[in-house]
């Protein structure tokens, strides 16, 4: 059972007077502690299928399952429940506080405010934007934007971290920052799976795919080497 | 000079005037991913051509204070004027032949047009070998401690991935369009 996985997923949207098969029978599965990165055109469907992996938008046909549990079930609580999500264009409703933002969640869930701030702040700096806390959203670059958008999620504790462009807008010299922080959050044992349309995020993820005319391409699911079972060695005794 | 290996060698000792060692260690550090060399002895066999046409120089080994006093000093070299015109040139055509290859299999592929479903089959290919590949991994500062500027040449070489990668892969989807609209299907627009 994989932590994250889309089994035969079919997606289309409505564009004027035509229907647009965005997504067809696409499958995917993710890891904990993998990093997916899936490249994709303009309205190549990357948004769409992302998502629906993160539970946002449900399939037309086929299942999203996070830790085997059919997302569709489980109705809108999937965000912050085991899933974040940072969709693009971060930081563009400007008016409010970025430490207000990211401690937001956490206080929906009935957090004391004193340890939703406590968090929020460690949620911060783990994404290197500590010093941004009392700035506000309209104000902050590109590259902080996201960073902020990803603390939103962790501060929640995700065990899959949901990503559309992380890089889209950043800054060419801090984009390679922006890579690492997420291959970090990987490393710590949080699957990522990210949209790419520049080619940023794909050297650094563990399986790189692509998705065009709504098929997704490359390797579907995690390479996990052939478990073999222990084997008493044989004339010797284990007797201790 | 065709050796790829000689070259490489002439634009480490063009950074700094350097010895064999050194440079050996340098180069694993610096290409042992993308040109491996396997002995310490090519790095040898190179500064001897290199010398051999005028494009290094032997200098004096820069004086320490301290310990080793008394040890032989080793051979260091530095760059002539002439090795470092030769090395730009050098680089700037290699650059040159890889679009040329590029082209040529643009151009090769477009040759199969009679056979849609070969071309196609060969872009399925191409497309999954570049993502395995993925381009050059980004670097930490941490894994260059003993360099002027940690990490620049794979910073540099992670820049240019990522473009070639999203160059390319905008190139095979554009090209299975076209292949797949001579195979009969239309292409689905998107």
């Amino acid at each position: 059972m994989s932590l994250l996985e889309l089994r035969g997923v079919s997606k289309s949207h409505a564009r004027r007077s035509r229907r647009i098969r965005v997504l067809q029978d696409v499958s995917l599965e993710v890891e904990a502690g993998e990093l997916v990165a899936v490249w994709g055109l303009r309205r190549s469907g990357r948004s769409t299928l992302l998502a629906v992996a993160a539970g946002i938008d449900p399939p037309d046909t086929g299942g999203v399952f996070f830790e085997g549990r059919d997302l569709a079930a489980r109705g809108a609580s999937v965000l912050g429940d085991g899933v974040g999500y940072c969709h693009q264009g971060v930081g563009v409703a400007g008016g409010r506080r970025v430490i207000d933002s990211v401690r937001a969640g956490l206080l929906a869930r009935g957090v004391a405010v004193a340890v939703a701030d406590s968090r929020a702040h460690e949620a911060l700096g783990r994404v290197g934007v500590e010093r941004s806390d009392e700035l506000l959203l309209g104000d902050l670059d590109a590259g902080e934007a996201v960073r902020v958008a990803i603390a939103c999620a962790l501060v929640l504790g995700p065990r899959v971290l949901v990503i559309d462009e992380p890089t889209k807008g950043v800054d060419l010299l801090e984009r390679d920052e922006i890579v690492l922080l997420l291959r970090s959050l990987a490393d710590e044992g949080i699957a990522i799976l990210l949209s790419d349309g520049d080619g940023s995020g794909l050297s650094d993820a563990d399986r790189a795919l692509t998705l065009a005319g709504g098929e997704l391409r490359g390797r579907t699911s995690p390479e996990i080497g052939e478990v073999l079972p222990l084997q008493r060695r044989a004339g010797k005794s284990t007797a201790a | 000079m065709r050796s790829s290996v000689n070259w490489t060698v002439l634009g480490l000792v063009i950074e700094r005037a350097s010895y064999g060692w050194e440079l050996w260690t340098r180069f694993e550090r610096l290409y042992g991913d993308v040109l491996p060399i396997g002995s310490e002895s090519n790095v040898y066999g190179a500064l001897d051509a290199l010398r051999d046409r005028g494009f290094i120089e032997g200098v004096r080994e820069p004086r320490r204070d301290g310990s080793g006093a008394n040890r032989q000093p080793k051979p260091h070299y530095r760059a002539t004027a002439e090795g470092v015109d030769a090395y730009a040139a050098w680089v700037i055509a290699q650059a040159r032949e890889h679009n040329r290859r590029s082209l040529l299999f643009a151009r090769q592929l477009g040759a199969l047009a009679q056979q849609p479903q070969t071309a196609l089959g060969i872009l399925e290919r191409y497309e999954l070998a570049c993502l395995d590949d993925k381009g050059a991994k980004t670097p930490t500062v941490s894994e260059f401690p003993a360099r002027v500027v940690p990490g620049l040449a794979d910073r540099l070489a992670s820049a240019y991935g990522r473009s070639v990668m999203a160059a390319t892969f905008g190139w095979i989807d554009y090209a299975r369009r076209e292949f797949a609209a001579l195979a009969g299907r239309r292409p689905r627009s998107l």
